[in-house]
């Protein structure tokens, strides 16, 4: 996740996982299919598939931002109207500073770089080096 | 005038049946989204300026568990939901 990798000395990063959004027993989506992204899953019924799914998520895409998984309440997924991705920002008071609209015709990362922009200036990580095999 | 109602409200269907499927990609798809993403997705009350839920979250090891304000150090935090699917 570029945003977290070029604003993480500035800003925290919590993922939250919550309940699918285009699992195979619902919302099916071909994208999702083995031929092509592989990410054919039902909708977890209890805990433990749902971190087992999260395990997965993490391992695949060898993902370092700080994680949390909403339990089977959905709790975290009410109280912030979150299905099926959504962005906020919290102040360092815990209020909240940006609130993003629904994913995935709202999910807009760019605001969030925006905001964090506007609070530490612009950060950019240069791009990896060429390698002499690449050109 | 009977008629003409019908008329309309089959307009309005097949006006409704369409752009849905222009969203959702298909008629299968829209169905689906009827079905499976319209009752979960909420604008929600939250609002600029109003304090976080402080939300229990598990962690990755399936056990442990934790406040989501625990994770406020004294910078901006970014809060990112979603799913594998």
């Amino acid at each position: 996740m570029k945003l977290y990798e070029d604003y993480k000395d500035h800003a925290d990063f919590l993922t939250i996982y919550i309940r699918e959004a285009h699992p195979i027993d619902e919302w099916r989506m071909k994208s999702n299919e083995k031929d092509k992204d592989d990410v054919c899953y039902v909708q977890p019924k209890n805990l433990e598939q749902r971190v087992a799914i999260a395990n997965d998520f993490t391992k695949r895409f060898k993902f370092s931002v700080p994680f949390g998984i909403d339990d089977m309440s959905n709790a975290a997924n009410d109280a912030f109207a979150a299905w099926p991705e959504r962005l906020y920002v919290l102040d360092e008071m815990g209020r909240v500073s940006y609130k993003g609209g629904n994913g995935p015709f709202k999910y807009d990362p760019k605001e969030v770089r925006a905001w964090l922009a506007q609070r530490f200036g612009e950060v950019k990580h240069e791009e990896p080096a060429k390698t002499a095999e690449a050109r | 005038m009977g008629k003409w109602i019908a008329i309309i409200v089959a307009v309005l269907v097949v006006g409704l049946v369409t752009l849905l499927s222009v969203m959702a990609g298909s008629p299968k798809d829209a169905l689906y989204m009827v079905r499976y993403a319209l009752p979960y997705m909420h604008r929600g009350n939250l609002r600029v300026g109003d304090n976080a839920p402080d939300v229990t979250l598990v962690a990755l090891d399936g056990s442990s568990r934790f406040q989501l304000r625990s994770e406020l150090h004294g910078k901006p935090l970014v809060l990112v939901f979603g799913s594998f699917t």
